[in-house]
């Protein structure tokens, strides 16, 4: 429901429109912005995209995940999940693309949960939200966390929606690892980092919106990898994991971003100093 | 694509009584093809094609491809392994086997009731029975009648194989399916289809009107019977435009409704009944 569909140019047409009308609260270098604003992200041309299953589809679907823990992401827990709504064994086939289908129909219907549960938390009482970095300007508690600090959280809240199946994850990532699968694969991860970006109020439309997404996807596949096999309280382990993982990344790209600085000064006093020198550049 | 006339005279000599079924056990039934689907009066005047013929009736397209496979019937099988390198069985075995026919949540696996249509020689009932029976466990019974002998919600599994191509109405027997279906029922269909890929395409194109023709012609001796094949390959709808026919007639469909086989040579629709009917 996020993410690619709400293409650029309907960013650009959002940010032409912020700059054309003279509320200046919608200044594009503020990076935090209240959830009503937080409209102008969304394209008002296009319908949403329909739902990625329909009614009968999303009948088996829903009633076979409820198996999920004890048979997997099986053909077999699909016929069971077609029996509970009430068709026949052989209606799984409306399912176009069997196991694999349930495992999508548990990142998009966790992805889509999101939404509602970032509302939860991040709208929780101030008191709730520990480790907030007051914002003076900012009137309402869901800005009072930075956008690093939200995608932590919400990369949190992503992972703790495994827990009812992470026993059964690695089977689902030997499936979604088949060759003909890992475009969809991908592609859903994708739809989830933007997901988490968008709703952390993340807004830049400068060339870290890839490298945003793209190490936040990395990182969120090495982390659910992780819990598959963290046996630790309330997957405390993980979580450490990931906050590592963000801290290296966020260093890492302090790091790059002052290489590129470095390269382009060099480049441009080269540039300058060939000139100097009379090259026609 | 059947060999339908071959079955016809084999099924003929086996029928001791008239009934359709028969209380035992036996995995396969079947009836004598009756035309399929009956023409009303006022179907026998409606135009269909024939290949890239237009204009010719639906009663006389019906006789024609009738004709058409009693000529190819010796050869059937041996020219579809020229015609597709083998690669049909590769379909054929992929169809069945994503229909997983057979298997079952209950213990003991609950029996389904297999309708294939346009069956020809056989070669996805006998897959079908192999699926269900060996590697599911299940008492199948696998039907071969032409569907008008058939009660209402009566079959859990509907398929037709290369052979949706040749009917005279198909929106008219995707009707008929409907009707036979149980709620829940699934229709399925393996056909021949649209190439995306342009450089397949021209490939595949110029395979089919100038190799097959001409086999059909030194191994079959009927260039007409291939070139009819051809021709009705490249008329029959997208893959888009039969899905929306299958929609039309009730169905539901799940995605985008078919998959594409080698980059679309062939395509398999699916398509559910819905336990309430949609309006």
């Amino acid at each position: 429901m996020a993410p690619t569909t709400r293409a650029f140019a309907t960013r650009l047409a959002s940010a032409a429109a912020a700059t054309t009308t003279k509320s200046t609260t919608r200044s594009t270098a503020a990076c935090l912005r209240s959830r009503s604003n937080r409209r102008s992200y969304h394209s008002h041309d296009h319908p949403p995209p329909p739902g990625a299953f329909n009614t009968a589809e999303r009948q088996i679907l829903s009633a076979a995940y409820r198996h999920v823990p004890d048979h997997g992401f099986t053909h077999k827990t699909l016929s069971l999940g077609a029996r509970d709504a009430g068709y026949l064994d052989i209606s799984t086939n409306v399912v176009p693309e069997g196991p694999f289908s349930l495992i999508k129909y548990h990142l998009v219907s966790k992805r889509e949960a999101l939404a509602p549960r970032s509302a939860e938390i991040f709208n929780a009482p101030v008191g709730g939200a520990d480790g907030a970095t007051p914002d003076a300007a900012a009137g309402t508690r869901g800005q009072l966390l930075t956008v690093p600090e939200r995608v932590e959280r919400l990369t949190w809240e992503r992972l703790l929606a495994n827990r009812d199946i992470i026993h059964r994850w690695q089977e689902a990532l030997a499936v979604m690892a088949q060759p003909s699968r890992v475009p969809a694969s991908l592609h859903e991860l994708a739809l989830l980092s933007d997901e988490i970006y968008h709703l952390a109020g993340d807004l830049a439309v400068d060339p870290s919106w890839y490298t945003k997404r793209a190490s936040l996807s990395t990182i969120y596949a090495s982390s659910e990898l992780f819990m598959t096999n963290d046996c630790s309280a309330g997957f405390g382990d993980t979580r450490a994991f990931l906050r590592r993982r963000l801290d290296e990344t966020s260093s890492l790209a302090g790091v790059v971003g002052s290489i590129g600085q470095w390269v382009g000064f060099t480049a441009s006093a080269g540039l300058n100093v060939l000139r100097s020198k009379g090259a026609r550049i | 694509m059947a060999a339908r006339s071959g079955l016809r005279a084999s099924v003929r000599g086996l029928r001791a009584s008239g009934s359709i079924y028969c209380r035992c056990a036996r995995p396969f039934s079947t009836t004598l093809h009756s035309r399929y689907p009956a023409p009303s009066p006022a179907d026998r005047t409606k135009t269909t094609h024939f290949g890239f013929e237009d204009g010719v009736s639906e009663k006389e397209k019906t006789e024609r491809v009738a004709g058409v496979f009693h000529s190819v019937a010796e050869s059937y099988d041996r020219m579809n392994d020229l015609m597709s390198f083998g690669w049909h069985r590769i379909w054929k075995d992929h169809f069945v086997t994503s229909l997983n026919p057979g298997a079952s949540s209950s213990n003991p696996p609950k029996p389904q009731r297999i309708l294939d249509i346009a069956g020809g020689t056989g070669d996805i009932a006998f897959r079908m029975l192999h699926n269900a029976h060996v590697l599911n466990s299940n008492p199948d019974r696998m039907l071969l009648h032409s569907p008008d002998a058939i009660a209402d919600n009566s079959i859990d599994l509907y398929t037709v194989a290369f052979g949706i191509r040749n009917f005279s109405n198909i929106p008219a027997a995707l009707r008929e399916a409907y009707r036979v279906l149980k709620p829940g029922g699934v229709f399925a269909c393996l056909e021949f289809s649209k190439v995306g890929n342009p450089l397949l395409n021209a490939a595949y194109k110029r395979w089919s009107f100038s190799g097959i023709p001409m086999i059909g012609q030194l191994v079959a001796g009927d260039r007409d019977s291939y070139q009819y094949l051809v021709e009705s390959i490249e008329r029959f709808p997208t893959q888009e435009a039969f899905r929306d026919m299958i929609v039309d007639a009730g169905f539901v469909v799940g995605g985008d409704g078919y998959e594409n086989l080698t980059g679309g040579v062939a395509a398999i629709h699916k398509g559910m009944k819905p336990l309430k009917p949609t309006s």
